[in-house]
């Protein structure tokens, strides 16, 4: 049927969720690194896979794929291997659910504070003017709108703050979740999980007034568990710095 | 099956297009009329399990009960009576085909149902519902800016460009000829028609001139899983029954 082909940062967020249900479900893909913090995903090249100009973006053969869980569900349907998503209708329901939950109220959460406390700070060396520039080139308003916030620190302490209580009121969601079975939405492994690990595997650093073992002892358990997968540890050992660092932080004192 | 209730709404938007999916499945499944606009949603009886109908991203959409465990979201309620059915054809066989299903839904959930949830409560009379009953924080600060009619001008004038721009995206889909959204019948079609049809006298300009929008949406008006789910309406105007929706984004 073609060729496979992931253009993804690294193993973190929505890069990381298509890039772990490949290799859960042992599919081989060429790696196609696309520098987020150097708009590699505004530059032309990229732009003629995805004119949308978002990562990560998936070719298999002809088709072109966005928008990581809808790619993880089209991987775990397209391709032999182990299943990702549960049998019982009930199940495929709760699975679903929790990766909306993630994707549109609690992952913004977490990505306003990651792009305020690390993304924007680390766009800050350049001038205005290739601020500017940067930001002329993304093709959607909305994510105009976002980069804008974040490269110029335009955060307002109420969105901040909203954010804040979102995070902790999810992880106690997640924690409560994880205490009616071994995984989220199931009780097998699942999309569920590979989506949600990629938004709370750095929840360990950092975050001791949310999660902790005292805390959120399922979700210190889960974790543990995933931390532990053969295919978590190759995928994150394709990131590079503090993503592959932070994880192998945490895989030490878990180990 | 297990013990199963489906507690809707007015056939408008979420409730309409649950209501229709479950006629269209088949499934021997109770339903049970609640006013959402009065907060009713929030103490169901024989719910052991409330996270999903607590934090549901939807907003004030429809519940189905099963054993205890409160399920929302009206596209996986969808999805979960075609496959409790056995597949009843509301969802593509091919990946790809289900993939752009998909794509279209979070579209139309993502864009079009935050408008015209907006524009709707903006047009009608807030509910007296207890807020206090409510668990989510963000979805009470949404019922007390209906109550007490705190309405953003941009986020108005948003609202009906992202109405427009989805009429326009429909009619350019149906561009060539097809008969429904994704080539063959699905969720799509009713998620999109349950949330667009209350626009038409809302929003009535960004119908004109649409000859295909307006075929498709008789064509879909007049399946009989629609025509029993409308009938279900006790007030007789379904399209003017609101209640607080998902969010407009917070950002990005």
């Amino acid at each position: 049927m073609g060729e496979i082909t992931l253009y993804h940062w690294e193993p973190n967020a929505n890069s990381g969720k298509p890039m772990l249900a490949l290799e859960e479900k042992g599919v081989a893909y060429a790696s196609h690194y696309i520098n987020m913090l150097q708009f590699d995903q505004h530059q032309p090249e990229y732009l003629a896979v995805n004119p949308q100009g978002t990562i990560p973006a998936m070719t298999h053969g002809d088709l072109v794929l966005t928008e990581s869980t809808a790619i993880m569900e089209y991987v775990d349907e397209a391709f032999d291997g182990p299943a990702l998503m549960p049998a019982d209708p009930q199940d495929r329901w709760r699975v679903r659910w929790w990766m909306k939950f993630m994707d549109q109220w609690l992952g913004p959460s977490f990505s306003m504070i990651g792009w305020c406390t690390f993304i924007g700070p680390s766009l800050a060396s350049k001038t205005e003017e290739e601020r500017e520039a940067m930001l002329a080139r993304i093709p959607l308003p909305e994510r105009r709108v976002a980069w804008r916030k974040a490269m110029f620190a335009e955060f307002s302490e109420a969105e901040l703050a909203e954010s804040r209580r979102r995070i902790s009121k999810g992880v106690e969601l997640l924690e409560e979740e994880l205490g009616k079975r071994p995984f989220v939405a199931s009780n097998a492994y699942s999309l569920a999980d590979i989506n949600i690990f990629n938004s709370t595997y750095m929840l360990p650093v950092g975050n001791a007034d949310i999660c902790s073992p005292e805390l959120t002892p399922n979700i210190w358990r889960w974790l543990r568990e995933v931390y532990q997968r053969p295919a978590v540890q190759r995928t994150w050992a394709k990131g590079t710095g503090r993503f592959t660092d932070r994880f192998t932080a945490v895989m030490r004192d878990f180990a | 099956m297990s013990e199963a209730i489906l507690y809707h709404g007015e056939p408008n938007g979420p409730s309409l297009s649950v209501l229709a999916a479950l006629e269209e499945s088949g499934l021997d499944i109770e339903c049970r009329a609640i006013d959402l606009a009065a907060g009713e949603r929030h103490g169901l009886p024989g719910v052991t399990d409330s996270m999903a109908m607590d934090y549901a991203v939807e907003g004030e959409g429809p519940v189905l009960v099963i054993d205890g465990e409160a399920m929302s979201e009206a596209v996986f309620i969808a999805q979960y009576f075609d496959e409790a059915a056995g597949g009843c054809g509301l969802q593509p066989a091919d990946p790809y085909a289900r993939w752009q299903m998909l794509m279209w839904c979070r579209q139309a959930t993502e864009r079009l149902s935050p408008a015209a949830a907006y524009l709707g409560l903006h047009a009608s009379t807030a509910g007296d519902a207890p807020l206090d009953t409510m668990a989510s924080e963000d979805l009470r600060e949404r019922w007390t800016d209906w109550q007490q009619r705190r309405f953003d001008e941009a986020k108005l004038a948003d609202s009906r460009a992202k109405v427009a721009q989805f009429a326009q995206r429909i009619e350019d889909q149906l561009d060539d000829g097809r008969e429904w959204l994704m080539g063959s019948f699905s969720i799509a079609d009713l998620e999109t028609f349950a949330w667009i049809r209350s626009m038409r006298h809302l929003e009535a300009e960004a119908f004109s001139g649409k000859g295909a929008l307006d075929a498709w949406m008789g064509r879909v008006e007049s399946r009989p899983s629609v025509q029993a789910a409308l009938a279900r309406s006790t007030t007789g105007e379904p399209e003017r029954a609101f209640a607080p929706g998902p969010e407009i984004n917070r950002w990005g």
